[in-house]
């Protein structure tokens, strides 16, 4: 053992450096400290405002939207939980990277991903939608794949879903992610689900609700530890529609395969009960996902499957339009239910020879006769008797040229020559030809298959114009009433009620031995009136394709119902529409049978 | 051997042992709380059965006289190389590092291990000489026997356990009296060499230096670490949010957090003054193995309580400053509160040196 002795001056010098040592390691001590006071104390504030960023994400929770119903608490839409894909940009650690994987997973274009994410900031912790509509097996696929994809999530929104794809398509419209001009607005955010056309778009604000939201805690995989804070969302409120889920289904159904448009109204009220348009358009493709090109095929179809052609489809009224021309006649007394004629089937004017729809004529017949029958020979004259401005001014009066005031938004005017400004547009002067061509419906006169409905209620209710009502209420979650709406006349027809019986008489005896014949239900009785709107033809093919008409309103002595039928190149009112019609009142009259004896309520 | 003298027990630095169990203290509390609720965790249990190694360790060298453990420095100084050069073979790569061998169910560190065998070694290195004088010769030699087993360790690479022995070769050579003509040399020599070591340098590490540099670089990548650290440690504000409000540390943000960012997670949950009261625990006991170190006169024992102290001291400051951000990062863990066997039963062991030492400082 070799034990060294230090001497006494060496010690002293040995504690000194020692002490130099403890001195430095000292300082270094002091210098932590220092830091800490920074970090913690000064720093200390904004650093737990980033610890609270690390952990705390906000996750918005969709409000379901609103229900539709018809008039019988009948759902017209529903909801159902459909998945999201949505994207937390903060929380991606290598965007590009997750991006192209989702990418390949999901068989989704990454263009279409990053344009979602550009619109937001990176570093924002509120979940961006970059995809709607995934499947069972996408979901799968992601959650698989979880720590792969760090930020993307998926989250459960509530969807529309539609009794069948077309199922009253034009009314209730479609619902899709608010698009870029409407974000301009400023009352969405991104991602929100809106109306875009039909009721969904009229009673947006209501049906749309209010988005809830959850704070939650996650760790440093974004997996959620707990929910610190959850604000519920606000459901939409729902909607008791005038629609009658049982005649529109019905009306469509008739329509089926056809282009047209039926209108079904209450003349007692103005509720429209079914309203169709077709061909029409798949509601649940346009929900989620619309891809371009199938975008594309609806806008330049040349159907036009997206045109509600109840209120946007102009049509010559034809032979519908004798109505007024009698009520016009009969009422300014230059035509009286006396009046008889010889129809040969031709009627001269000038060098013009105008002909009847039937070959050879129809013989003898009064004005009643002339309705029935729809004979063109006796109204040529009658029009010319009444004159072309008195024609105008009861169309007028009956609400044509002249948009109904239905809420749903694009409804055009139709057209109702004979008035100052439509004879300038003319550029030449009117002729007696002109005037014969409107007491048949044909030249220039057009009118929407919603018009003719309105005149048709005014014809069964004596003389009342409906404002057409298609919400009764709107209520909110809460039960309170956000809105209702009472039927609203806009306008009345004064006519004689001698007038008005005779004019009832008359279409009650089209369908029971003149030209709506096919139109007959046992039991029921109908007044219609059938019209064949020649068209221009566009091609050979097309030719002699004219619009088929059947306006009519049962029971006719107790009117309850108005029925209008339009089959777009569908050939003769009484065989292409009236049978159409019968369909529909044989759908109407046999339920009401059946809940008369059933005794069910209603 | 393992007699005790009654005379040796009454010397017993009790201050030394309470500053060291207190922080042995916060360490079980920290881990305890990583995981709460559910009784107390595996990981808690197994740092406490390392606690009782590390008792033994202590108790071993505490009964046995250091100048025979400096006797054995060649044979332990052999079996040190060995472990070392074993890691090589026999080594687990854990996150691009092999550190680790296995023996048996157990994983050890030999790095950690060789913090002690290389002061043992330099003990008996300065004063195997015959003169009272440090020759150049014998300074040499320590440098050439140290420098092997240095490199060995910068290869594994454990740069935060190379890195601590050279503030304690410093000491040490300050300690003796080496002019300071010499140890400006070394000192230059060591910058001159500063690019070599560079080129040496594992990529990682090189991203390490440049975060720290400039810790925004890369937030999500290599800056990671010491941006969440900060983020913990700053959130606990003066007062700390508590066990259950310490998000950073539950939440698994901050990375390595039983081990070498176990500062970070009491830091969040004890705030300023939790940290005031650990490093004055610290303190307190590198000053009094400071206190020790000047108070021995026997050269074995000052140079070996000098290193023992000098390499709790660099792996304090380095730890808590490479954490707070002060300094780049390093793998090295913070003695007595971070989680791991090797560490723990080493610290302990040298804890036990530092008390024999002052058992013995009168003898």
């Amino acid at each position: 053992m070799e034990l060294k002795s230090v001497p006494p001056n060496r010690r002293e010098a040995w504690g000194r450096r020692i002490l130099a040592l403890a001195i430095t390691c000292s300082l270094g001590f002091l210098a932590l400290l220092g830091q800490l006071w920074y970090l913690q104390v000064l720093e200390g504030g904004r650093l737990h405002e980033l610890s609270e960023k690390n952990r705390i994400r906000i996750r918005p929770v969709a409000a379901p939207r609103g229900i539709l119903f018809d008039r019988n608490g009948l759902a017209l839409v529903d909801n159902r939980p459909a998945f999201t894909l949505s994207v937390i940009p903060r929380e991606l650690e290598d965007r590009d990277a997750v991006v192209a994987r989702l990418s390949v997973l999901l068989k989704i274009p990454a263009g279409e991903l990053m344009e979602a994410l550009e619109r937001v900031a990176p570093d924002s912790i509120r979940p961006v939608r970059v995809r709607r509509g995934l499947t069972l097996e996408d979901v799968t696929k992601v959650e698989e794949r979880k720590l792969e994809l760090p930020g993307v999530i998926v989250e459960v929104e509530p969807q529309r879903t539609y009794p069948t794809s077309t199922f009253a398509a034009h009314l209730l419209g479609y619902v899709r992610e608010v698009s870029d001009e409407q974000m301009k607005q400023g009352r969405y955010r991104r991602g929100d689900m809106i109306g875009q056309s039909g009721l969904e778009r009229l009673l947006d604000e209501y049906l749309r609700g209010r988005d809830g939201g959850e704070r939650i805690e996650v760790d440093a995989y974004g997996r959620p530890v707990q929910i610190m804070r959850r604000e519920e969302p606000n459901p939409g409120a729902q909607v008791v529609t005038t629609i009658d889920r049982r005649i529109q289904e019905a009306a469509e159904q008739a329509m089926a395969g056809k282009a047209g448009s039926v209108v079904v109204i209450d003349p007692r009220n103005g509720d429209v009960l079914a309203m169709t348009s077709s061909p029409a358009f798949p509601l649940d493709r346009l929900t989620g996902n619309v891809e371009r090109d199938e975008w594309l095929r609806l806008v330049r179809d040349p159907m036009t499957p997206l045109m509600n052609r109840a209120l946007q489809g102009q049509y010559p009224p034809a032979s519908v339009f004798k109505i007024i021309v009698a009520a016009a006649g009969l009422q300014e007394a230059s035509l009286t239910p006396m009046d008889r004629i010889y129809c040969n089937g031709e009627f001269n004017l000038g060098n013009w020879t105008f002909r009847d729809w039937k070959p050879g004529g129809h013989g003898h017949l009064d004005m009643n006769g002339a309705i029935a029958q729809s004979c063109d020979i006796f109204f040529y004259q009658a029009g010319l008797k009444v004159g072309g401005e008195t024609m105008a001014r009861y169309a007028h009066a009956f609400g044509l040229g002249a948009p109904t005031g239905i809420d749903l938004g694009g409804e055009r005017f139709g057209l109702v020559p004979f008035t100052p400004s439509q004879r300038a547009r003319l550029k030449r002067p009117w002729q007696a030809g002109d005037t014969v061509n409107m007491s048949i419906g044909q030249g220039q006169l057009l009118v929407t298959p919603l018009q003719i409905a309105r005149m048709m209620a005014a014809v069964a209710n004596g003389g009342i114009l409906w404002k057409p009502r298609l919400v009764q209420r709107v209520e909110q979650a809460d039960g309170s009433v956000a809105y209702s709406a009472s039927a609203k006349m806009t306008d009345r027809v004064e006519l004689s009620p001698v007038v008005w019986a005779f004019l009832r008489h008359a279409l009650a005896s089209v369908v029971k031995d003149g030209t709506g014949a096919l139109a007959r239900v046992p039991g029921v009785d109908i007044a219609g009136k059938t019209g064949t709107a020649q068209t221009i033809a566009k091609s050979d093919a097309s030719k002699g394709q004219d619009h088929a008409w059947f306006a009519s309103f049962a029971p006719a002595s107790d009117p309850q119902y108005v029925v209008v039928v339009l089959v777009e190149r569908g050939g003769k009112g009484g065989q292409v529409a009236a049978p159409i019609a019968r369909q529909i009142y044989e759908a109407i009259f046999l339920q009401k049978v059946a809940q008369v004896a059933f005794g069910e309520s209603g | 051997m393992l007699r005790l003298d009654r005379r040796l027990l009454q010397n017993v630095d009790w201050p030394l042992l309470g500053a060291a169990f207190f922080i042995i203290g916060l360490s079980v509390i920290c881990l305890w709380s990583l995981n709460p609720g559910r009784g107390i965790s595996a990981l808690v249990w197994r740092q406490l059965s390392w606690v009782g190694v590390g008792l033994v360790g202590l108790i071993v060298v505490v009964s046995v006289d250091y100048r025979n453990l400096v006797r054995f420095a060649p044979a332990l100084y052999v079996v040190g190389l060995g472990l070392l050069l074993s890691v090589f073979v026999l080594g687990r790569t854990v996150s691009g590092a092999r550190r680790w061998i296995h023996l048996g169910p157990l994983t050890v560190q030999p790095s950690e291990l060789f913090k002690l065998i290389f002061v043992v070694t330099l003990a008996w290195a300065l004063t195997s000489g015959r003169g009272e004088r440090l020759s150049r010769a014998a300074l040499i030699g320590t440098f050439v026997l140290l420098g092997v087993p240095f490199l060995l360790v910068v290869r594994q690479p454990d740069l935060g356990t190379a890195l601590c022995l050279v503030p304690v070769l410093g000491a040490t050579l300050v300690g003796l009296g080496v002019r300071l003509k010499v140890l400006g040399g070394l000192v230059l020599a060591g910058v001159a060499l500063m690019p070599l070591g560079w080129l040496m340098l594992k990529p990682y590490q090189r991203d390490r230096l440049l975060v720290y540099l400039d810790p925004f670089r890369d937030p999500l990548g290599t800056a990671y670490n010491v941006i969440q650290a900060k983020i913990a440690i700053g959130s606990g504000q003066l007062l700390g949010k508590g066990v259950g409000g310490a998000t950073q540390s539950r939440l698994a943000f901050l990375p390595e957090r039983h081990t070498d960012f176990i500062f970070a997670v009491f830091a969040e949950m004890w705030g300023f003054l939790g940290c005031l009261v650990l490093i004055v625990a610290y303190a307190l006991l590198v000053l009094r193995g400071f206190e020790i170190a000047a108070g021995t006169r026997e050269a074995k024992g000052r140079i070996l309580a000098l290193g023992v102290t000098t390499v709790f001291a660099s792996q304090v400051l380095i730890n808590i400053g490479m954490v707070t951000g002060l300094l780049p990062i390093v793998g090295i863990p913070l003695p007595l509160m971070s989680y791991g066997g090797s560490s723990m039963v080493v610290s302990l062991t040298a804890l036990g040196l530092l008390l024999s030492i002052r058992m013995r400082q009168f003898q």
